[in-house]
């Protein structure tokens, strides 16, 4: 199984898993990188779904998606939603 | 103008002719303000007259009286809305806030609140009845400056506001809602390296969309409780959503078509009128339609925010940026939501800054709620940064655009968001600046150049779209994105390029909220990215289908089909000799092959690259008045694939004007008594033709590998460097850093009074 390097926001990580900011979790899409931080905070999931857009590998993804593949090494970010006009 | 790179496509990359243009300029085009539904009830909202007031009592006993007065309604009419931020952080929603800017319920927050509504049989009854309607308020102090409402003794727009963002949160309400911080590297340390290191505070002003068309809505809420909203916003879905939220409503029972619209640059991806009718229709059992006047949208629909900040930056005498700081306090309105966020993540984005580091404040204030507006938040920290770098290049006595060449952000830089750069572009905008013929130009008296970058993130998620192979072989495209900027044109190249067709045979339409999937808002300059992937996917399954029915036609494997040049070809020699089948002929046989060609697509796209933009200008100031006039403008922009040059370029060129709007005239100004006192385009003073020399667009094409034709947002980063590149002009015409937006003839005048720093 690929591991990916995923990284919360300071906002995020004081609120939702006790300022823990740095995960290697193995995975081979954004499933399962969402679903083993809900595992490990309950809820989390739901927050990084609707509250987050995405970089994997530096590509930005306005709505994290399941199906975003990864790879074995993927830097994954979750920051805040952006927003344009 | 500049022509791009030959193309390697047959369609898109060419300049047709925009399809909705003939309606437009002959006056025939469909804008929320011409709908009139049957029996439709005039709608007028009742405003606040006060900056802020306590409202202890609303009767409406006396208008409602009023013969030819159908209803009249209030913020109690509206269900209420739990306080709690749903969503992501930076475009939370708090409903208790959304309803309450759409009505006031406790306190009028802002000149131009809506405190009541009515419906009537016309325009006179209805102002009638204003009249008649008793508002007992109790005037409050405001709170218009951002830096005077943050102070401790600034009277408090909601007296329970505790700071978010700060640990552990403070004891005593503010007026600053949110405190946000981002950082990468040590910035201490990296000011400890630098040569040099200037430090300035800056102001800008909060200034308007300035789109043409106000706000308007025609609302039919039936008494089955069903309902059709035909409005003007920059996205119809957002629209039916937030009315069905307000008023608690399911969503399917609500059908939101969209009008054409005059101009939205963000503020149109809100709600202001849809759920008063919405309510008034509710309660009268009649349509109702409401238009706001200039003067309403002036003082009751979101400007971009105006901003206090501090800027720091350090360089080397070889050019090395060091170190960068900046703290923006951004005015949010009278409720949270300021772009502050993107302020502080967009500030030096367009640099490779080992050591950085930003703060931002989100306070409210006696204001309309700020909304959305071409890339929000960037423009204003842009002013700072970008004049601060031209300080430090004079310093150093180097050349600005090589100072930014130094130092420019490119694949791989740590940004301070987070993740490393997945995209280039910047050099080329760059190189694409200091290679033009004009650059180097010699200048006269009382002239001078000014140099300034920008960097938008671009936008990607939601979109939907639909292809009907008609049976004469044309095609019909649907999308749920509302057209601002040329999207019908750009859909239909894309499309065209797919199948292989000309464009001619291809025709785009905005399709309602029932009529295509779910589709996110025309904003963020998304929709060329995302609605055209979505147009492509669907293309490509009518594609699929177009070969499955040749492979049955000709009864060979679907395999053994091929799409080239817009039609069914064998894949080879190998399959039987068949002459070539084009879509027309496929879709005379659409019947006896299985029945209407029509597929769909939904994305959630990513992998959206951001826009950098360098631009310069000449200007000429007179020393006597104070007066600057722009003598050249040229905005290089990296643009992806110009899947449509003109529309890219006219949005380049929108941008840029807007931008010199804000930079010398345009701002919201407030008596003593916290009230508009500019409320109109004659006050308000945005730039004509004759204030505007020719802009020349320079497309730089470097490839978005993440869309299927390289195409990269091109609406907003256009805005961002203007105003510090109008700015740096000036300071090298005059010797003058001017600091505060607008950088009005009088403020010209006051600094030339004084001497240089």
């Amino acid at each position: 199984m690929p591991t990916a390097q995923v990284n919360l926001t300071s906002g995020f990580s004081r609120r939702y898993t006790g300022g823990r900011r740095e995960f290697e979790i193995e995975a081979k899409s954004l499933r399962d990188v969402i679903k083993a931080l809900d595992k490990m905070y309950p809820g989390l999931g739901e927050h990084l779904e609707t509250e987050t857009t995405v970089a994997i590998d530096g590509q930005i993804h306005d709505e994290p998606g399941y199906f975003q593949k990864l790879r074995d090494g993927s830097e994954v970010f979750f920051i805040p939603k952006l927003e344009g006009g | 103008m500049n022509d791009v790179a030959p193309s390697r496509y047959k369609f898109v990359g060419t300049r047709p002719i925009r399809p909705d243009g003939v309606p437009k300029v002959t006056g025939r085009a469909m804008y929320a303000a011409d709908m009139a539904m049957p029996g439709a009830l005039y709608g007028k909202i009742v405003r606040s007259p006060h900056a802020h007031a306590r409202i202890k009592s609303i009767n409406t006993e006396k208008a409602k009286a009023l013969p030819g007065v159908r209803a009249v309604i209030t913020g109690a009419d509206f269900p209420d809305h739990k306080f709690e931020y749903i969503g992501p952080e930076r475009v939370a929603v708090n409903f208790w806030h959304v309803s309450r800017n759409v009505m006031a319920k406790e306190k009028a927050l802002y000149e131009g609140h809506a405190v009541a509504a009515i419906a009537a049989i016309s325009k006179e009854v209805a102002e009638e009845a204003e009249a008649l309607i008793e508002i007992e308020y109790e005037v409050l102090p405001h709170a218009i400056d951002v830096d005077e409402a943050m102070k401790e003794d600034a009277p408090l727009l909601f007296e329970d506001m505790i700071t978010r963002g700060i640990e552990p949160p403070p004891t005593k309400p503010s007026n600053i809602s949110k405190k946000l911080e981002f950082a990468i590297g040590d910035v201490e340390k990296g000011f400890a390296e630098a040569d040099v290191v200037v430090e300035k505070d800056f102001k800008t002003a909060a200034v308007h969309q300035g789109y043409i068309e106000p706000h308007a809505c025609s609302v039919r809420m039936d008494a089955d409780g069903q309902g059709e909203i035909w409005s003007s916003s920059q996205g119809h879905f957002v629209v039916r959503a937030l009315t069905a939220k307000l008023l608690d409503i399911p969503v399917g029972n609500l059908r939101a078509i969209p009008a054409e619209i005059g101009g939205g640059f963000g503020g149109k991806t809100v709600v202001y009128v849809e759920p008063v009718a919405a309510m008034l229709s509710k309660k009268t059992g009649r349509p109702v339609k409401i238009t706001m006047s200039r003067d309403e949208v002036f003082k009751a629909t979101g400007p971009t925010s105006g901003a206090s900040m501090t800027v720091k930056m350090g360089v080397k005498k070889d050019g090395t940026i060091t170190a960068a700081q900046g703290v923006f306090k951004f005015q949010a309105g009278a409720f949270p939501g300021s772009p502050v966020m993107n302020g502080c993540l967009c500030a030096f984005a367009p640099y490779e800054i080992e050591n950085q580091h930003t703060v931002g404040y989100d306070v409210v204030c006696n204001r309309p709620k700020s909304a959305a507006y071409r890339a929000p938040g960037s423009p204003i920290s842009a002013f700072a940064v970008e004049s601060v770098l031209d300080i430090c290049a004079k310093k150093i006595g180097m050349d600005p655009v090589e100072l930014r060449l130094k130092n420019a952000a490119k694949p791989g830089t740590p940004m301070i968001y987070g993740p490393k750069l997945a995209h280039g572009g910047y050099i080329e905008t760059l190189e694409a600046v200091k290679n033009h013929p004009e650059y180097k130009k010699p200048l006269g008296p009382n002239q001078g150049r000014g140099v300034a970058s920008g960097y938008w993130f671009n936008g990607g998620g939601e979109s939907s779209a639909t292809i009907q192979v008609n049976a004469d072989g044309t095609i019909t495209v649907a999308t749920g994105s509302v057209d601002v900027g040329g999207s019908r044109a750009s859909m239909a190249l894309m499309a065209a390029e797919t199948f292989g067709v000309p464009y001619e045979n291809v025709r785009a339409i905005v399709a309602d909220t029932s009529s295509v999937g779910y589709t996110h808002v025309t904003g963020g300059s998304r929709v060329t990215f995302a609605t055209g992937t979505a147009v492509v996917d669907a293309a490509k399954k009518a594609i699929d289908e177009l070969r499955a029915r040749a492979a049955m036609i000709w009864d060979v494997d679907v395999d053994a089909v091929v799409w080239e040049e817009g039609a069914a070809k064998p894949a080879s020699s190998n399959v039987g000799d068949f002459k070539p089948m084009p879509l027309k002929e496929l879709a005379g046989k659409a019947a006896v092959t299985g029945g209407p060609i029509t597929t769909a697509a939904s994305v959630n796209a990513g992998g959206q690259a951001p826009g950098f933009a360098t631009q310069f200008c000449d200007v000429e100031v007179d020393p006597e008045t104070g007066k600057v006039t722009i003598l050249r403008f040229v905005a290089a922009q990296d643009v992806g694939t110009a899947i449509h040059p003109s529309y890219v370029e006219g949005q380049i060129q929108g941008g840029v004007v807007q931008g010199i709007g804000w930079a010398p005239s345009e701002e919201y100004i407030y008596n003593q008594r916290g009230q508009l006192d500019n409320a109109g385009f004659l006050d308000y003073r945005c730039p004509v033709a004759s204030d505007l020399p020719m802009i020349e667009a320079l497309m730089v094409e470097v490839p978005n590998p993440t869309h299927p034709y390289g195409a990269k947002g091109v609406g907003e980063v256009n805005i961002c460097p203007p105003m510090a590149a109008i700015a740096n002009a000036i300071d090298n015409a005059i010797g003058r850093r001017l600091t505060e937006l607008p950088m009005s003839p009088p403020k010209i005048r006051a600094a030339l009074d004084h001497a240089a720093d």
